[in-house]
């Protein structure tokens, strides 16, 4: 399904992290993690012990997600961090944090971990 | 510890300065009346991620040296670099920037700091029209109508309405009754549970933004009458609202976030609400619109008012032969067209906010990292140097979010006695300098 990403400030996610957070094993808990609307979750046919991987041409990553009735249909939000960054952009010197078209769909498969991601970038 | 026990949180960039420590013993201390936020910044000083100890990659691997070892790598990678940019500095002191600015000149390096990618884009949006800005004390005296247009004041900033909404003024006595809280979003973020009866919230569709404002200003400038199915996702009723209030209103402020910096499909809509304020401003006259750019660092706003004083210019700054150049490039162009050759990274997560095409090309060259915390920045370092947490541990000077200059306190010593971010700076560039006049 194809839904947009933003990327926002969460005070119980990035910002936690940002000054305190520190064990690799509970980074994940804290910012791999999306939020989505209840009529999504429907047509989506989503259960709570699935995840989500998320995915665009500049890269993909598989997070937690949990329900915001707050968010409009199509929307999906997850804080700043290394793995919603997995997904933005440039434009001309600019980055990309709003309305990022991404693909979104279940899965059972485990959590993007952050040793992965940091392996990846430092080939 | 300082006797005086009220000190300014550097938990964000409203550099609340009513915070009360209490200290239990040398490492432990209450605080009060910080929010979450502040309260983590002050914990930070104690927490599992901080670094104490300078580290060198070896065989892939940071290991624990001593400073003099770290010291002498910095210097020599320095030294063998033609190519160095310097990025980061929105959470060290205006101090350590105008060092940082020395060393980039001494250096030939490209600086440039966290707010070109965030409320540095307001002010160079408004370089062509100018901008109407407002200090806190007038927002919390004056203001009537306060809009937050793609900013999340309760999770950026927390204690931002309790400071501006919900207190009384000079001019403004009975507080929150008088005063109307305008939220303009994609989504109904945590802010809109402050809203009342009374105040509006504004639904826009994504990347809209640009549309209800170009509808505005037409409404404001001609007249024209407003389509009946409303504009950008927004109901007839709401716009016509929205418009009474910009019009008639005495002292509306209008809090900038992230939301609005992205370049939408007609054009960028900070210029077009520039034009808009400055239409409201010319017609209204029993009032003024003034804006306000809302970084999350706590000095974000600090690095463009030291690289503006001290080099003429706030943003992307490359020198040449210890000497300003132009350029059009900014940071995010220097690192993709790999046009370096060395990342100094002093108090940022680079990392970790920048997409991962820019951060692969950063770790594909050196890095060295100067910050007090475990990041997605220091897993990828080839050197990390750690420094003392400033307004906790080191004093010095920072720009609140409406660009008011306020002094940070020094509360209590650093562990290990780890040099703050201006002394580490110092030290580099004395070396650098010792190491010329030997090879003189």
């Amino acid at each position: 399904m194809e839904m947009l990403l933003n990327i926002v400030r969460m005070i119980d996610y990035d910002q936690a992290f940002e000054f305190t957070e520190s064990e690799i094993e509970s980074i994940g808990e804290k910012l791999a993690i999306s939020f989505i609307n209840s009529k999504d979750f429907k047509e989506m046919y989503l259960v709570p012990s699935l995840n989500l991987h998320l995915s665009n041409k500049y890269g993909d990553i598989i997070v937690k997600f949990k329900q915001n009735e707050n968010l409009p249909k199509g929307i999906i939000l997850m804080p700043v961090s290394i793995w919603s960054n997995q997904l933005t952009y440039t434009i001309n010197g600019d980055i990309i944090y709003k309305n990022i078209k991404i693909q979104v769909e279940g899965t059972r498969d485990q959590i993007t971990k952050f040793d992965d991601i940091i392996k990846n970038l430092k080939i | 510890m300082n006797e005086d026990k009220r000190v300014p949180c550097s938990g964000c960039s409203l550099l609340c300065d009513d915070i009360i420590v209490i200290e239990k013993d040398k490492s432990n201390y209450d605080i009060i009346g910080a929010c979450l936020k502040g309260i983590q910044k002050f914990e930070q000083r104690n927490s599992k991620n901080r670094i104490l100890s300078p580290y060198i990659r070896q065989n892939n691997e940071l290991v624990k040296v001593e400073w003099d070892e770290a010291i002498k790598k910095t210097i020599k990678l320095i030294k063998g670099s033609l190519n160095p940019i310097l990025y980061g500095f929105s959470t060290t002191s205006c101090e350590t920037q105008l060092k940082a600015i020395k060393l980039a000149q001494k250096i030939n390096g490209f600086i440039d700091s966290n707010s070109t990618i965030c409320q540095g884009k307001v002010l160079n949006s408004a370089k062509k029209k100018g901008i109407t800005t407002i200090t806190l004390t007038e927002i919390i005296n004056k203001s009537d109508v306060i809009i937050l247009w793609g900013f999340n004041a309760v999770e950026s900033i927390p204690r931002l309405l309790s400071k501006v909404l919900f207190s009384r003024g000079k001019f403004r006595l009975t507080g929150r009754e008088i005063k109307t809280l305008i939220i303009i979003d994609t989504y109904k973020n945590a802010s809109f549970k402050v809203l009342g009866t009374k105040d509006l919230a504004l639904i826009v569709e994504p990347d809209k933004d640009i549309d209800l404002i170009k509808i505005l200003k037409k409404i404001c400038k001609n007249n024209i009458k407003l389509p009946n199915e409303g504009t950008a996702g927004i109901d007839k009723e709401d716009i016509k609202r929205f418009i009474t209030y910009l019009l008639n209103s005495e002292n509306i402020v209008i809090f900038i976030g992230q939301g609005l910096l992205k370049i939408q499909k007609d054009g960028n809509p900070l210029e077009k609400l520039l034009d808009l304020i400055d239409i409201i401003n010319n017609k209204n006259k029993n009032g003024r619109i003034s804006t306000v750019m809302m970084g999350g660092h706590y000095n974000m706003a600090g690095f463009e008012h030291i690289a503006l004083s001290y080099i003429g210019k706030n943003q992307n700054i490359q020198f040449q032969n210890r000497k300003l150049i132009q350029t059009k490039m900014n940071i995010i162009s220097k690192i993709k067209e790999r046009d370096f050759d060395l990342s100094i990274i002093v108090g940022t997560d680079a990392i970790s906010h920048f997409p991962s095409e820019i951060s692969k090309i950063l770790t594909s060259r050196p890095i060295i990292l100067i910050d007090n915390r475990k990041s997605g920045t220091y897993f990828v370092a080839d050197i990390v140097l750690p420094t003392a947490i400033t307004g906790i541990e080191s004093e010095g000077l920072a720009f609140r979010f409406d660009h008011v200059p306020i002094k940070l306190k020094k509360i209590m010593n650093p562990p290990n006695d780890i040099p703050n971010d201006e002394e580490l700076l110092d030290k580099i560039i004395s070396k650098l300098d010792k190491n010329n006049v030997n090879s003189d």
